[in-house]
């Protein structure tokens, strides 16, 4: 005990001169800059029991006013050390970013990051990303059936669905004046620049395409949709459309900027009653059925952590407390049951738990190929102007 | 009738003036007020009512606190480097005319008449040709000290243009050693101004943001979170953090404006004595 | 002592040899062993200085100093900014083995080219438009409040001068974000201007569409003149500052008028500021693209914002290699025309 003490005497001691000098050594010893540098950065904790998902923001129910966290209680519950952010914004920014390293065949930081099915096809054809460890789940039998080999993921063995949703209209309706029913609306010259859009293609161009009687689950090449995209462009040139955005579409809804525009569930029915007067509809001509799912980037270390994880938000009971907070779709059986416990107006909730009514109006898109697929996105952003 | 002209066009254009700085206060008044707002869902948007609570809880946004330790690690080391850089050029640079300083004014002035995209994207599409580093921290501090090196050689060498320079001959006439010249002539005097820019460059770096965008990698900077909320959640603690640094500046600006008057008021005082 | 009298030769050429050798490097001239010729020659150089300033007694020494002292930062220019100079440009000739491919083939691909002006002409006129209106606006309302802090602002000169500064220590994008919130359809802005009826009026001067100021060419421009401004005031204001007020008060009673005195006198003098003031808003404004992403629509976006989606979102790096080309050597044509027509000695 004495002895300990004196080293840290002696460590406390260090005086500046010695700190310089040592610091000096360092350097002549030859140390290069980028890896100072990437010392002072701080490295990713490295394998053992410890886990990184890399999520959507907003996307899971955090510790507060007295309740505990998915994330918390995941990590009390297995000992696992999990590092959960929420730097996955925006599908082909984040592509663009692991892009250069999965590419080279490097690693990413995250374990498990989240992106929207298209984009994890994408991953999947590229091969970068690894199987997941679904043998060692429990729990896998709860994955809802219609998301069991999904088109994105043939095999079903790279992906397992994280929340899914529908994208249809969000409106305003102290700005529209009157309820919106039809995708047709988008485009009312009464509403002329003030009406959003999602730079989400498969969103935005799902709804136009159905409301141009396009059939999106059989879809397969450009012409088919050539029509659709002439109509937003027109839209657009016309100053019809105000902006193309993300999730803030729901701020410029809120403050009034737009009437109506292409907008997520969750994002509406998480403002809640606050806000009663923005609205959300699944319109008439049909709207999107979409998922965001788990993949693991290619060399990811803490497999054995990550089945924890997945076995975790399988288990309907945990998967309800996700639920009550984002209000999307869960991909995991028994999760109305549970949430009927917490909140049972949630449960009853069509726009949660579709009924078969609106079940029937929605839709998911077919698997594009690489060229179609280029073809959809440099027409789109060719309309988005950037 | 002619004063009386002049005196209402004076007036006209203080008025003008004060004009402007309401406009240039406008999104800062803003920026403050809603640091007090208590928002309704995501967006700290539309006006709610009035709370404390977001000033005594700042940092209760992991990500964005994160963000923001992240950007002045970054910005601590870029400005190192590129102050040290920077005033070695500029002190080159200060003292005769040398062969080739033409081209060198040339390549320091380049960086500044660049666009920022272009600065960023090309240096992007060096990074992503090799595998010697990935974007992340490194290529961020590299981004960052490239476009600083230009501002810092050329404040430095605005500030000490004009100095005396054959003290520097008078200390080694004296015998002292280059070193203990630079230590003891050359370092005191250019201090000042490399203080300064070190400053400018610090502020350059850490509000830095198209730049950054193309070298980050992973890495999120402040500039990079505030990014990101603007399409998700835009928390009041954004607010509340840029209002810190407001005020935190405003406060270096009243001291240094007093420190200034009683130095200036001290030296009045010292060159009366010897009468 | 030919050699020690000759070491600033050698120093000059040494940096020059060293920053080639470095862009050879960073942007990948040769292929495998080439490279380690290339480094043979790095080391050798920096070497021979060293050699030079060692044999060479004081002289060399005193010759060498400057370049001694510049080579750090000048061969981290030429790896980090003239490098990829090179790199962006090849980059814009090449194509890509596949979409989502990170090699490229150097192709003397210059359809990226016709494509960056066929697809996105719109962009490049809009950028350039944009900056040079936000630019005179600038001057506009840069001009008097510089005038007002360095003539009247007497002891408050120093305070006046920082609250000029201080908003612009707030974050970039968050003063940005700001504005959108202002200039919002139900913001302060509109409210008043609806208020007063003056709808009509701004929508007549094209300010206004449809009743709303967010998400038009005017606040776009409006974003780039606010956050550019205190470029154009410093740069104004130091030119200003340095006049000597006697020779304003000479001039008064020469020419009578003050307003003749202003013309003749204080403007002149004031150019240089105009001028590195304009270099300093137009240029980061033509390549701007928060302002038009933040303030602007769809119709509205500049070149800037289809770089940052080319490259970030598309991963057509070599389409926005070409128009980050193109945006370079437009501005560098426009700059030293201008510095031609009004250039004075100095930029910063």
């Amino acid at each position: 005990m004495k002895k300990r003490n004196n080293i840290n005497q002696q460590r406390a001691g260090l005086s500046r001169r010695e700190f310089l000098i040592r610091s000096g050594a360092l350097g002549v010893a030859g140390v290069s800059l980028p890896a100072l540098l990437a010392a002072c950065g701080g490295g990713s904790s490295g394998g053992g029991n410890s886990l990184f998902f890399d999520n959507w923001p907003l996307y899971i129910d955090p510790s507060e006013d007295g309740a505990v966290g998915t994330v918390e209680r995941f990590n009390a519950a297995s000992g696992v050390e999990m590092t959960y952010t929420e730097a996955y914004n925006d599908n082909d920014e984040y592509f663009a970013k692991i892009q250069p390293l999965l590419g080279a065949g490097q690693r990413i930081e995250p374990d498990l990051i989240a992106p929207t099915f298209w984009m994890a096809g994408r991953l999947i054809s590229l091969g970068w990303v690894d199987k997941l460890p679904l043998g060692q789940m429990s729990n896998l039998g709860n994955l809802e059936d219609n998301y069991v080999k999904p088109p994105w993921d043939p095999t079903g063995e790279f992906s397992l669905p994280w929340q899914a949703g529908t994208a249809g209209i969000a409106y305003n309706i102290d700005v529209t004046g009157r309820e919106i029913k039809s995708t047709a609306d988008l485009f009312d010259p009464a509403f002329k620049g003030k009406i959003g859009m999602l730079t989400e293609m498969r969103d935005t161009m799902g709804l136009i395409l159905m409301s141009q009687g396009v059939d999106i689950a059989t879809i397969s090449s450009f012409d088919q949709a050539a029509a659709s995209f002439d109509l937003l462009a027109k839209a657009k040139a016309d100053g019809q459309i105000r902006a193309f955005t993300g999730n803030d579409y729901i701020d410029d809804l809120v403050s009034g900027n737009y009437a109506a525009c292409v907008g997520w569930s969750g994002d509406v029915l998480q403002l809640g009653k606050d806000s009663p007067n923005i609205r959300f509809v699944v319109p008439e001509e049909g709207g999107t059925l979409w998922a965001d799912v788990m993949v693991m980037p290619k060399g990811t270390e803490n497999v054995d952590a990550v089945a924890k994880w997945l076995d975790f938000v399988y288990d309907p009971v945990e998967a309800a407390q996700i639920t009550a907070y984002v209000q999307y779709f869960s991909p995991v059986k028994g999760v109305r049951e549970e949430v009927a416990k917490i909140d049972p107006e949630l449960a009853e909730n069509p726009l949660v738990f579709p009924d078969t009514a609106t079940a029937s109006r929605l839709k998911s898109w077919a698997n594009l190929s690489e060229d179609v697929d280029a073809q959809f996105a440099d027409a789109f952003s060719g309309i988005t102007g950037a | 009738m002619n004063s009386l002209r002049s005196r209402i066009a004076r007036t006209g254009l203080n008025v003008f003036a004060g004009i402007g700085l309401v406009y240039l206060f406008m999104p800062i008044f803003f920026i403050v007020l809603f640091s007090f707002n208590k928002p309704k869902g995501n967006f700290n948007i539309v006006w709610q009512e009035f709370t404390f609570d977001n000033w005594l809880s700042p940092f209760s946004q992991p990500s964005l606190t994160s963000a923001l330790w992240t950007s002045l690690q970054i910005s601590a080391v870029a400005t190192v480097i590129s102050t040290i850089f920077g005033s070695m050029i500029a002190l080159a640079l200060s003292r005769r005319s040398f062969k080739g300083s033409g081209v060198i004014n040339l390549l320091l002035v380049l960086p500044l008449t660049t666009p920022e995209i272009v600065l960023g994207s090309s240096l992007a599409t060096l990074f992503l040709g090799q595998t010697f580093v990935s974007f992340g921290f490194v290529t961020i501090v590299i981004a960052h000290v490239m476009f600083q090196v230009s501002f810092v050689a050329l404040t430095v060498r605005a500030r000490i243009r004009g100095f005396d320079w054959t003290l520097e001959n008078a200390a080694a006439d004296l015998g002292a050693t280059p070193w203990r010249t630079f230590r003891l002539v050359t370092f005191p005097l250019v201090l000042p101004g490399v203080l300064a820019a070190a400053l400018l460059a610090f502020a350059l770096s850490i509000d830095d943001f198209i730049i950054t965008f193309f070298n980050s990698g992973t890495t999120v900077t402040f500039p990079l979170q505030i990014y990101g909320a603007a399409r998700v959640r835009i928390p009041p603690q954004i607010n509340v953090l840029a209002s810190l640094v407001l005020f935190a500046s405003v406060a270096l600006l009243v001291i240094g404006t007093v420190r200034g008057q009683r130095v200036q008021a001290a030296r009045a005082s010292g060159r009366k004595r010897p009468k | 002592m030919m050699l020690a009298k000759r070491a600033d030769g050698f120093g000059l050429g040494a940096i020059a040899v060293a920053s080639v050798c470095l862009v050879a490097l960073g942007a990948g001239w040769f292929d495998g062993p080439l490279n380690a010729l290339v480094v043979l020659v790095l080391v050798s150089v920096v070497l021979g200085v060293a050699l030079i300033a060692a044999v060479g007694g004081p002289e060399a020494r005193r010759l060498l100093a400057p370049y001694g002292l510049m080579k750090p930062g000048l061969l981290w220019m030429a790896l980090f900014f003239l490098a990829p100079v090179w790199s962006l440009v090849r980059i814009s000739l090449s194509t890509k083995e596949s979409r989502f491919s990170v090699q490229y083939d150097f192709t003397w691909a210059f359809e990226n080219y016709t494509r960056a002006f066929s697809d996105f002409g719109g962009q490049f006129q809009r950028a350039f438009l944009y900056s040079a209106i936000a630019t005179v606006l600038t001057i506009a309302i840069g001009y008097p409040v510089a005038y007002v802090i360095a003539f009247r602002g007497g002891r408050f000169k120093n305070i006046l001068l920082g609250l000029v500064v201080i908003p612009f220590f707030t974050s970039y994008l968050i003063r940005t974000i700001a504005w959108s919130t202002i200039l919002a359809d139900q913001g302060p802005i509109v409210s008043v201007l609806r208020t007063f009826g003056l709808v009509g009026v701004f929508e007549f001067l094209q300010i206004m569409e449809n009743g709303k100021l967010l998400n038009t060419p005017a606040a776009v421009i409006g974003g780039l003149t606010y956050n550019f401004l205190p470029f154009m005031l410093l740069p104004i204001y130091v030119s200003l500052e340095k006049i000597d007020p006697n020779l304003v008060n000479a001039a008064m009673d020469l020419y009578s008028s003050p307003t003749e005195a202003f013309r003749k006198v204080v403007f002149p003098l004031s150019m240089p500021g105009v001028f590195a003031g304009t270099l300093l808003t137009f240029i980061p404004a033509a390549g701007d693209f928060v302002n038009a992403q933040f303030l602007g629509n769809p119709n509205t976006t500049m070149i800037g914002n289809s770089i940052q989606d080319q490259f970030l979102r598309q991963n057509n790096y070599p389409v926005a290699s070409a128009m980050s080309t193109v945006l370079m050597v437009g501005i560098t044509a426009l700059v030293l025309i201008y510095t031609r027509f009004f250039g004075t000695e100095e930029l910063a």
